[in-house]
């Protein structure tokens, strides 16, 4: 090689290759269109209402403008949409799903697991069905159900949170089921049955032995039930009629079909919406990636 | 084995059967009543005459006989109507199967692109898992805010500078365009689930294959026909038969972004048309049965003819 400095030209000329080139064509291809929506998304929430609805689109906003996140939070403004309350009752709703599905799928999955017992493989398969069953089949009788149990014993079943909480354990519990037995079926029964004969009882062997080395599953299928209940559209559509009970995604959608068209809020709202997922995933990729094809994300 | 050990082994056996049931009770429990009695209820509430007037009496409801299911296949939304509308039934069918189809293909073009070692490919991994991750409801409202007919609407805007078009479209109201873009947006958000079942897979072919390909000269389009795809095919299938499944009872993406208007009208968004918007339950519970009777009929197709022809291969 002699030193004789290379042009830029003469430098790309040299690592181009048809195969490189194609590659490089399709990642950018790739890429943008994965990114660009989630770039519009955001800027376009930074955006004032008259670059939002100008004689053609703001590329770049020209500042950090509030004016739409103003509107979801600030009292004074003139359409103020106490976005705060929504955010609040999606976690009335994601935290206690998350809970009782994690505790609930514990046991049960355990018991799949490692004990036997009749009715087992009958209980399987009907856990499954969920995968195939639409949302839209079982919300008409739930829906049905739920009206004449909340009749006979009193309670709302529109607007009432706590109902939400129960319906959406019907779609995360399956999956949480699901994922469970199977990390459960990879911890080694030899250990367990170690701690078993040193004169543990089963439920401190769950405590004590199982628990500890299923910390990874716990974390990917607590986040997943999370995610199911947070993003959850079609069964609080149903079961939420007064704003003051609507969880995120409904007020997204009710401010995006009302009559004055304010697409800046609406991106707003959900940027404001998927940030912390998509940051909780990129912070625990590790343990969620496996879960995404083992069904975690259904749908 | 002596007889105290086995009667002491059997005791065990059954304490160990009563802890199962102990922990699985309160699961079971809420699998039949929110899963099974709720599948099977709506299977007796599409032959009943059930609406919000006798909601609160809904086991009294009148037998109906299959007047449900009458009223359904003679609406106009659900017919095929040849040179006015394709209905409900086929327009699901189509939908489902080319979404399905483009899906696997946007997952196979990613899964090659992150199959061969570069510098960011983890960050590229994390990043093409975005779509399938973040909420259906805000990218819904993203696409339909970049589809946007008005003048600010970034898509027009871009292909009208390009000069690939002289006047703003409004691609989610316009028929048969709004289809399409439905069908381009599921691929856009559920190719990462393919891309990542396909990825695990090549991970496990054995390159000694690639190799002894390579020895007989083969080209690196040879070596995909050849090698890659068969190597893929049992998976393919298996990722065929659950996207195909799921798109087809998905609600959420086409009401989010068409509302099930101008040609996307499929079984889903029906069956809520008729349950909560004229809160004929009934008739929403005959749609949802007729949903799944078709999908039962090809998934068990699929799974004898398609699945054991893989298998037998």
């Amino acid at each position: 090689m002699n030193a004789e400095p290379k042009n830029f030209i003469a430098h790309m000329t040299d690592w181009i290759s048809w195969p490189r080139f194609i590659f490089s064509l399709v990642m950018i291809f790739f890429l943008t269109s994965i990114l660009f929506p989630f770039y519009w998304m955001v800027s376009s929430s930074f955006k004032t209402r008259a670059e939002i609805g100008g004689r053609e689109p703001v590329y770049i906003p020209s500042a950090l403008r509030l004016e739409a996140y103003k509107e979801l939070f600030d009292p004074e403004h003139e359409s103020y949409q106490e976005f705060a309350a929504n955010i609040l009752n999606t976690f009335k709703v994601a935290v206690p799903s998350m809970v009782i599905t994690l505790t609930l799928a514990v046991l049960g999955s355990y018991a799949i697991a490692r004990l036997r017992f009749k009715g087992k493989n009958f209980l399987l398969n009907s856990i499954l069905m969920v995968y195939l069953l639409p949302g839209v089949l079982l919300i008409i009788p739930l829906f049905a159900m739920l009206a004449q149990v909340g009749d006979r014993v009193g309670f709302e079943i529109q607007d009432n949170l706590s109902v939400l909480v129960f319906t959406y354990l019907a779609q995360t519990l399956p999956v949480a089921l699901y994922m469970l037995t199977n990390y459960f079926r990879t911890i080694p029964d030899e250990i367990e049955q170690a701690a078993l004969i040193d004169g543990c009882s089963r439920m401190q062997v769950i405590w004590r032995v199982t628990l500890p080395l299923a910390v990874p599953a716990l974390i990917s299928v607590g986040i997943y039930t999370f995610m199911i209940a947070w993003n959850e559209f079609l069964y609080a559509l149903v079961f939420l009629n007064d704003h003051n009970m609507f969880t995120m995604p409904i007020k997204i959608n009710t401010i995006f079909n009302d009559p004055s068209p304010r697409p800046h809020v609406v991106m707003a709202a959900s940027t404001i919406m998927t940030v912390p997922i998509v940051l909780l995933f990129l912070s625990m990729e590790r343990f969620l990636e496996e879960g995404l094809t083992a069904g975690g994300v259904k749908g | 084995m002596s007889l105290a050990t086995i009667l002491n082994w059997k005791s065990l056996q059954a304490r160990e059967a009563r802890l199962a049931w102990a922990l699985i009770l309160p699961t079971a429990i809420i699998v039949f009543g929110l899963v099974i009695f709720p599948a099977v209820f709506s299977v007796w509430v599409s032959f009943h005459d059930v609406g919000l007037n006798n909601l609160n009496d809904v086991f009294n409801a009148p037998f109906v006989g299959f007047d449900n299911y009458r009223k359904v296949f003679s609406d106009f939304a659900f017919k095929f109507q040849p040179g006015q509308s394709w209905g409900a039934a086929v327009t699901s069918v189509v939908y489902s199967f080319a979404a399905t189809f483009m899906t696997i293909i946007v997952g196979l073009i990613a899964s090659l692109l992150l199959n061969r070692p570069f510098r960011g490919r983890g960050l590229a991994r994390a990043i093409f898992l975005f779509p399938y991750v973040a909420p259906i409801v805000s990218v819904a409202f993203v696409w339909r805010w970049i589809s946007d007919p008005r003048p600010s609407g970034v898509v027009n805007d871009i292909l009208m500078n390009l000069g690939l078009i002289d006047l703003p479209m409004a691609y989610l109201a316009t028929r048969g365009l709004a289809l399409g873009i439905v069908i381009f947006f599921e691929a856009w958000r559920y190719f990462p689930f393919a891309m990542l079942m396909i990825l695990a897979r090549l991970q496990a072919v054995d390159s000694t294959m690639y190799e002894a390909a390579e020895v007989d000269g083969a080209s690196t389009v040879q070596k995909f026909w050849h090698i890659t795809i068969p190597e893929l095919r049992y998976v393919l299938g298996a990722i065929f038969l659950l996207r195909l499944m799921w798109t087809f009872n998905k609600f959420d993406d086409i009401f989010l972004l068409t509302g099930g208007g101008f040609g996307t009208k499929v079984l889903p968004v029906l069956t809520y048309e008729f349950s909560f918007r004229l809160f004929d339950f009934g008739r929403g519970a005959a749609t949802a049965m007729i949903l799944l009777i078709i999908l039962v009929i090809f998934m068990a197709f699929y799974v004898s003819v398609v699945m054991r022809n893989v298998e037998e291969e």
